[in-house]
């Protein structure tokens, strides 16, 4: 080879090399973009809490892990920020040198959170704890526990047991889900809680006797009732006069919306025997497409949008709360702003509200338009908006007949005569005041109170099984199996007592709904019904069974 | 110019024509064939090995506590970490090789006869250097088979009679692997053995420009085509294309083969399979054939021999007919090397 | 004219013989080049700190003309002030409260509506000019962060250190 040609040689070489070097550069540049993307910014805690951290770090890792993950955190939002309490703070206390209280409430959140803060307190979820004044609470106070406290009748081996708490059902079943009354123990042994401090409209007590009867432990830290707090109930009564937990569904203290948007986390409190809404979305089509598909619906997407962000298949959260492409993508934190029948009463009731929210009940056509802010057209249209995603409109208003039919049926034929016998019975004196102390009470409850809502439930959410089986079935056999029976019995105990005016006019309700063309089958037969199947069964399979 | 040139000259009595002709060497036909050019190819790679190692060297920490975190640090996180690494990493494969290779090409073409024979064995004492330079490198890195390669290899030296026992614990600062054994194994790597290696080096062209490269004839060549050509610029050129050769090798196995991190050392934790680097391959599996003492003397034995060779071969010369004993000797002994190693690759144990 | 012809075949080669010899010697310089480049890139300290917006306070909070200090994650004080009434960005600066001169901590004075450094009487304008003092002769200002408003939230950019080194 001459020189010449090693020369050549060389520079082409050469070349390559450098193109070489190119490739290796701009790897380089590659992995730095996709590491830029893959790794979190370091998280940066705020000086404010820098002692939070640092020794709650060692006392309770775990709190401060979840935190780092947060969204929080990344802003640089600390323990500080949210624990703060003000100056006449009913639970506030003095901690290393900062004055927090443990309990966080809405309000506190409102700070940075107003309008999420508007809008759920006006929805029916911080409503929850409304459940402290009904027929729910009597069970779980008076049936299923006490009232007061009441000695133990014989010792427990290996605990000493002073007194037995009759509240325990109510503190961990229901107010576990509904929200307790969070209450401060007192001086005196009691609660006071902000039936007693009445808060003003910026949260600070107004009571100052309230206030003095706080029970502080020996660092002045007050001291929580151990009933009503830990307590994430979603209608939570906060000491500072707000209403609900945001943790209820947003989980501390890594806050996460990933988890609020799955089933998982309404399926919290949102199942079992009275509201399966749970069972009936797994049941769903919706709900089966979701546990197929979930891993590819963008959960960690920063505003979690359907028909942007995913569209495989609702969740709760995308049919009640989340944004959509007809709804510029806008959350409401107000569940019922789409949902246009209120299933949760004996008989349902059209959704149509007033101003302040409440479902209005006259009859009268025109009081109705006077009253009525918000129709329940209006709602049901908004969630018409999620189902046209995937729904064209001919088949979402077709569904929404056969909801409609079946709500209806499930009126007229047994919620509202059921009604009607118990309403009777109570008017003749047939029944004692107390609830719960009889039999056709449990049933009665039974009736409206699980099963008719399991249908109600199972129908809104095209759960047929639900519908069915576990609904209108089993509200048939209450009724015609033990409801009427039951009444009937309780008619002919009172006619044998000698109250025969009351025994007659409750037999006369109950004779006069048989007589409905609906339950005639049931005192006059169906033997035409039942002569038609069986021909109809020897036409088509030659049988005579 | 010539105003530098003569203040240098004032300075430095340097005769500067007869330096030019001194570095000038006429280098003999034969080496316009490449395949004889591989000598200058570990001294390239060695240049390539300092310049990588200094850098890796800046962030390199050789404390048991912080070294694998190090390494860590260089392969994902700093810029070109890990393509510096690579380099590093194939380059000590590489120049092992090139080593192999020159050596095989010396030894084949008897090179190493009288009066060469001392370049021999300063040949053979770089081939050790080079090997030792490869096992200290791994060991830097402390992952699992860091560690356990080097608690084998130091318990093997630790059997060589007489003065194994001694031998080990130098080598291990103490006892057993500890706190000292990774800046002992770090200055060897990044000290020590460079400085010997280019000392030997040093001495190794020195004596061969001395002595003249070795000429060769080859049948099929005339004489008048044998003429001697000039170092500078056609064998410098043919060095340079080598050179950008390797660049580019070494590139693209740093790119597409890129260095990964293993699992790091645990001390409590032994692995199901230790093997060292594939460059002891053969020793390794020689020293499991035999047990104990016979293992490491024969071992001993083998690389005297080769340290040797150049009066052996003499002798065997002497001795028999057999002037070409050497090429079925060696022969046979690059096919066991092979096998030995071949086998030692594809077993666990 | 074969001389003439020669002379130009001569002239041709010796041409294109310069013209390897560079492609040969700009090649090597640049594919070498390009590697001591990468090298020194290499050698170059990372960058010490990532950057980030950080939650310093509800807007509704701060009042037009107050100040607030806030500390950064790293220890430094900022002065974030409102100026304005309205709710854009324009109306908040986050100014570094530590003198240009010798470090002192500068506090806002309302009243006289300027920054003042007790140490030497430095004197600054709201937006951080200085007047006044050392400082004014230096021509130095406070420095600023950048800030932004997002949900009526105010966020400052300030550097997140790195986290601390883990002993294993």
């Amino acid at each position: 080879m001459t020189l010449d040609q090693k020369r050549i040689v060389i520079a082409v070489l050469a070349i390559f090399f450098l193109l070489s070097l190119i490739l290796v550069q701009s790897i380089e540049v590659a992995r730095r973009y996709e590491e830029v993307g893959l790794v979190r910014a370091n998280v940066a805690v705020p000086a404010t809490s820098r002692n939070c951290v640092d020794c709650h770090g060692q006392s309770t890792p775990g709190i401060i892990d979840h935190w780092k993950g947060s969204t929080h955190a990344s802003t640089g939002v600390g323990c500080v920020d949210c624990h703060q309490a003000r100056d006449g703070d009913a639970d506030g206390f003095l901690h290393y040198g900062r004055l927090i209280a443990t309990v966080v409430t809405p309000r506190d959140c409102s700070r940075c959170h107003q309008q999420v803060f508007e809008e759920f307190s006006r929805s029916h979820h911080a409503a929850a704890g409304n459940i402290l004044a009904s027929l729910d609470n009597f069970l779980a106070e008076t049936v299923e526990g006490a009232r007061m406290p009441f000695d133990p009748h014989s010792p427990t081996p290996g605990m000493a047991v002073d007194q037995v708490n009759g509240f325990a059902s109510a503190f961990s079943g229901c107010q576990q889900c509904h929200g307790s009354k969070v209450a401060l123990r007192s001086t005196s042994g009691g609660m006071v809680t902000a039936d007693d401090l009445a808060p003003d409209a910026n949260g600070l007590p107004t009571n100052a006797e309230a206030l003095g009867r706080v029970l502080r432990d020996e660092n002045g830290k007050p001291v929580l009732h151990s009933g009503t707090w830990p307590n994430t109930g979603i209608g939570r009564l906060n000491l500072d006069g707000s209403r609900g937990s945001c943790s209820a569904c947003h989980s501390r203290h890594d806050f996460s919306p990933r988890r609020a948007r799955q089933p998982e986390n309404c399926g919290k409190c949102h199942l079992g025997p009275d509201h399966p809404q749970k069972e009936i979305y797994e049941e769903s089509k919706h709900g089966v497409a979701y546990r197929d598909l979930r891993e590819q619906m963008n959960l960690d997407a920063r505003d979690w949008v359907l028909g942007r962000d995913y569209s495989q298949a609702p969740t709760c959260a995308s049919c009640h709360m989340s944004g959509n492409l007809r709804n510029d993508g806008r959350i409401t934190h107000d569940p019922g702003e789409r949902i246009s029948w209120s299933n949760r009463p004996p008989v349902s009731l059209v959704m149509d509200t007033d101003q302040n929210h409440a479902i209005v009940t006259a009859t009268d056509p025109a009081e109705r338009r006077r009253l009525t802010v918000d129709t329940a057209e209006a709602k049901r249209s908004r969630m018409k908006n999620v189902c046209s995603h995937c729904h064209t409109p001919d088949y979402v208003n077709s569904f929404y007949r056969q909801y409609d039919d079946f709500v209806i049926l499930y009126n007229e034929k047994f919620a509202k005569p059921g009604q009607a016998i118990m309403a009777s019975l109570e008017q003749q004196g047939l029944l004692t005041p107390t609830q719960f102390d009889e039999k056709i009470e449990w049933t009665w409850f039974y009736l409206w109170h699980h099963e008719g809502r399991r249908a109600r439930h199972g129908v809104s959410m095209m759960a047929p099984d639900y519908t069915h089986w576990h609904g209108m079935f089993e509200v048939a056999e209450r009724f015609y199996a033990e409801l009427v029976p039951e009444a009937r019995h309780l008619a002919a105990e009172a006619g044998a007592r000698g109250q025969g005016a009351a025994a007659r006019a409750v037999n006369q309700v109950i004779d006069g709904i048989l007589a409905r063309p609906e339950h005639a089958w049931f005192e006059q037969g169906a033997d035409e019904a039942a002569q038609r199947i069986r021909e109809a069964m020897r036409e088509k399979y030659g049988q005579t069974r | 110019m010539n105003a530098v040139v003569a203040w240098l000259k004032d300075r430095l009595p340097v005769d500067v024509d007869s330096l030019r002709e001194l570095t000038n060497e006429p280098v003999p036909h034969h080496l316009k064939r490449w395949w004889f050019a591989i000598g200058g190819t570990p001294a390239y790679l060695f240049v390539v090995q300092v310049a990588t190692g200094i850098l890796l060297a800046v962030y390199y920490e050789s404390s048991t506590r912080t070294a694998y975190e190090s390494v860590r640090y260089i392969t994902e996180e700093a810029a070109f970490g890990w393509y510096l690494r690579g380099l590093h990493k194939w380059g000590a494969t590489l120049m092992i090789a090139a080593v192999i290779l020159h050596q095989m090409r010396v030894y084949f073409t008897g090179a190493y006869r009288k009066p060469r024979e001392l370049n021999w064995m300063v040949g053979m004492t770089l081939l050790m250097s080079t090997l030792m330079l490869g096992f200290t490198g791994y060991s830097l890195v402390y992952e699992q088979l860091s560690f356990w390669g080097a608690t084998v290899a130091a318990n093997l030296t630790g059997s060589v009679p007489v003065v194994g026992g001694f031998l080990r614990e130098m080598l291990l600062g103490g006892e057993s692997y500890g706190r000292q054994t990774l800046p002992r194994f770090f200055i060897l790597h990044a000290a020590v053995l460079p400085v010997l290696l280019i000392l030997l080096l040093g001495i190794h062209i020195a004596i061969l420009r001395i002595q003249g490269v070795t000429d060769f004839r080859f049948e099929s060549e005339k004489d008048e085509e044998q003429k001697p050509f000039n170092f500078w610029p056609d064998h410098a050129y043919t060095e340079i294309v080598i050179g950008l050769i390797l660049m580019i090798l070494l590139s693209t196995l740093a790119t597409v083969f890129p260095v990964t991190m293993g699992p790091k050392a645990d001390p409590l934790v032994t692995p199901e399979v230790i093997k060292p680097e594939w460059f002891f391959y053969v020793a390794f599996r020689w020293l499991k054939l035999f047990s104990g003492t016979f293992a490491i003397l024969s071992t001993g034995f083998i690389v005297f021999v080769m340290f040797a060779w150049p009066f052996i071969d003499a002798w065997i010369r002497r001795k028999t007919r057999f002037t070409e004993a050497s090429v079925w000797i060696g022969i046979f002994a690059v096919f066991s090397i092979i096998g030995l190693t071949v086998w030692e690759a594809l077993v666990e144990h | 004219m074969p001389e003439v012809e020669k002379s130009n075949a001569e002239s041709r080669r010796s041409t294109l013989k310069r013209l390897a010899g560079y492609l040969m010697g700009g090649s090597l310089v640049a594919a070498y080049g390009n590697l001591a480049a990468v090298m020194a890139r290499y050698l170059y300290p990372a960058r010490p700190e990532q950057r980030s917006f950080l939650f310093v306070t509800d807007v509704a909070s701060l009042g037009a003309g107050e100040s607030s200090l806030y500390t950064t994650p790293s220890g430094a004080p900022v002065n974030v002030t409102r100026r304005g009434a309205g709710d854009s960005v324009e109306d908040f600066l986050a100014l570094s409260s530590v003198c240009p001169h010798l470090g002192c901590q500068v506090h806002w004075e309302p009243q006289n509506d300027r920054f003042f450094c007790p140490c030497h009487n430095g004197v600054f304008t709201p937006e951080g000019v200085a007047t006044e003092g050392p400082p004014a002769d230096a021509g130095q200002s406070l420095s600023q962060f950048p800030l932004k408003i997002e949900n009526g939230l105010l966020f400052i950019e300030v550097a997140i250190p790195p986290p601390e080194e883990s002993e294993t």
